[in-house]
């Protein structure tokens, strides 16, 4: 999960790195309210929108002022601007740090490696992707062994955000730009481990509601519901390689229920996909409750479905679909033709 | 990796998955000695004795292999309590544990020479001999080809298509998280000891863990069949697709990155579940 700047930079402030001092608003009152503390922070500031996308810079998301008119006529523009069609939470307002160097530092966990390692680069800032792309010379990587590596008078703040990095279960910690000049990290990008949240309860205010399956909207209208993240994904590329388009991904794991089968068709039916395709395999999943919830479903709506079902009492499942007069198929490849085929005939790809 | 002659034990045996899969993996013949539990309600669960720890399992019925069921929670704990006792070979079943806990039991492990497969996997099976795993075993049918694969369901879907085709030797479910204790290459060093040349690989969107593992199989000299087939071709970018470790971040995380990389290295791409079928028949 991706944290908000402020909050990132809240964690490292705590554990003794320096960090612009700032004042978070989320309104207009906020500001008119906090008058003084913004004051404060002397002029020019820098109006920073907090939004979770990459790239904010670019993007306009950044403002700086001269006033505290400006400040607060800046921030009514920065509330509603969307960046990359996400609106800020809020805004952090921050003193200005006058400095020339940018340095680049993030902590991530190397998948391939299995380390945590560290990236650095004397040439940080905004153009850091194209540093990494033109002048790989210009980077350093290592595990928190290689902190030697690092120019000397950075080992101390190194050190502090590695065990920032295994204290709070994060599993990204970039601080782009840091500048060596006033020893501060200017930004603060953090992700912090979902199935670490348990134990992390000051990250819990910023969770969204977990939902039982595992969703993300795509472009296409061609509804996809399937039992593991694998088969979800092969079934969309198969749907895709007929020549239509996925309209959604949606697995709602292995043993499901019929509570979270008929929650997951009311998700995707609000994308107004032309038909769903259900591929329903697995070992545990019980055929026969899955099919009930889909008989259930369709009653109330007159959307197609189409599905694949095999696992426990798969021949019960099947009888109850067919009895419905649902489309029922034994295999993922049929599956997909068969739903391809009726969104072609009814012209909708 | 699994002989067949694994003393096990089951870790987290009185939960509702470890019950049923118990049940399960004893009547495919897979010899489960004892389990462990927080939960001392119960003396048994389908006749197998359940103990509070690891150490008396290990004392009582030498058992040398564990298979975990153990909550995210306290799934580290069980996994460092089987390791600190000789445990030398563990199946992590469980979703969801924090990849700092993994992190720290796949370090302990390498440490002292154990294998861990896992967590958020389906475990092993070597048809006919022994199940350490949930996979439905009907879709497994004994034969020549090895199966590699980091997702489950896409796993048992692909070997009803390898079984009915010419069987399976060994199926491997590496698991979706972005740490695992065993990666392609461990797996692929497995197969060869066993030799073992015919390979299905099953992989997906996220870190280049196939392309990597094959192209080090290689290197140390595996000269045997190797098929692949991908899922989340048309994954957006940035988007997590399920598993923690399945999104695209840059070009070496698609699908299409992987499969031209794999066949200039002699790996031949499967597009459908039914073409890796065409394609294990012909070797």
């Amino acid at each position: 999960m991706k944290l908000h700047e402020f909050v990132g930079k809240k964690l490292l402030s705590e554990r003794g790195i320096s960090v612009p001092k700032s004042v978070l608003v989320r309104s207009s009152e906020d500001i008119l309210k906090l008058k003084s503390d913004i004051e404060k922070l002397g002029f020019p500031q820098v109006l920073k929108s907090q939004v979770l996308v990459g790239g904010r810079m670019k993007k306009g998301g950044i403002a700086f002022s001269e006033s505290f008119e400006e400040t607060l006529s800046l921030s009514e523009y920065l509330f509603k601007k969307p960046i990359s069609g996400e609106l800020p939470f809020g805004i952090l307002i921050e003193e200005m740090i006058e400095h020339e160097k940018e340095w680049y530092f993030s902590i991530s966990i190397n998948p391939i490696e299995r380390e945590i390692m560290f990236i650095f680069s004397e040439m940080g800032g905004i153009d850091i992707e194209k540093v990494a792309k033109e002048s790989p010379e210009k980077i350093i990587k290592g595990t928190e062994r290689d902190i030697n590596k690092l120019p000397s008078t950075f080992s101390d703040v190194a050190e502090k955000l590695f065990k920032i990095f295994k204290k709070y279960d994060l599993t990204l910690l970039e601080i782009n730009p840091f500048t060596p000049d006033k020893m501060t990290a200017l930004d603060a990008v953090v992700h912090i481990d979902d199935n670490a949240l348990f134990r992390q309860k000051w990250a819990q205010e910023f969770a969204e509601k977990k939902k039982p399956y595992h969703f993300v909207k795509l472009d296409g209208n061609i509804g996809v519901i399937g039992c593991g993240a694998g088969i979800v994904m092969a079934t969309m590329d198969l749907i895709k390689s007929l020549g239509c388009k996925p309209a959604d991904f949606l697995d709602i794991g292995g043993g499901a229920s019929k509570e979270v089968t008929i929650s997951a068709l009311e998700e995707v039916k609000k994308l107004s996909p032309v038909a769903i395709a259900l591929n329903i395999f697995g070992g545990i999943t019980k055929g026969d409750e899955v099919a009930k919830a889909i008989v259930e479903f369709h009653k109330n709506n007159d959307l197609p479905l189409f599905v694949r079902i095999t696992g426990t009492n798969e021949d019960e499942a099947r009888r109850i679909l067919e009895e419905h007069s649902i489309n029922v198929y034994e295999d993922m490849e049929r599956l997909c033709k068969e739903v391809v085929n009726y969104a072609k005939e009814v012209k909708a790809c | 990796m699994l002989t067949g002659n694994e003393r096990v034990m089951v870790q987290g045996i009185t939960g509702k998955y470890g019950r049923f899969h118990t049940e399960k993996m004893l009547n495919y013949g897979t010899k489960i000695l004892c389990g462990t539990s927080k939960n001392l309600s119960e003396k048994n669960v389908h006749g197998v004795p359940v103990f509070e720890s690891v150490k008396e399992c290990v004392e009582k019925y030498g058992v040398d292999t564990s298979i975990v069921f153990v909550p995210a929670p306290y799934a580290k704990e069980a996994v460092m309590e089987s390791l600190q006792n000789g445990i030398k070979k563990i199946v992590i079943i469980t979703e969801h544990i924090p990849v700092h806990d993994t992190l720290e039991f796949v370090n302990y492990a390498k440490q002292v020479g154990a294998t861990i497969v896992g967590p958020n996997c389906p475990g092993v099976i070597v048809p006919g001999k022994i199940k350490l795993g949930i996979m439905p075993e009907k879709y497994f049918k004994q034969g020549s080809v090895a199966i590699i694969s980091r997702s489950g369901t896409l796993m048992y879907e692909i070997a009803s298509f390898v079984s009915r085709a010419k069987g399976i030797s060994v199926a491997i479910g590496l698991g979706g998280d972005p740490i695992i204790g065993t990666n392609m290459h461990e797996a692929f060093k497995f197969l060869m000891g066993r030799g073992i040349n015919e390979v299905v690989v099953i992989g997906e969107i996220g870190p280049a863990f196939e392309v990597d593992g094959i192209r080090r199989a290689i290197d140390d000299g595996f000269n045997g069949k190797i098929t692949a087939f991908f899922a989340g071709r048309y994954a957006p970018k940035g988007k997590r697709m399920g598993h923690a470790g399945a999104i695209v971040e840059g070009e070496t995380g698609t699908v299409q990155y992987k499969e031209m990389v794999l066949e200039k290295i002699g790996v031949i791409i499967s597009k459908t579940p039914s073409q890796i079928a065409e394609v294990i028949e012909k070797w």
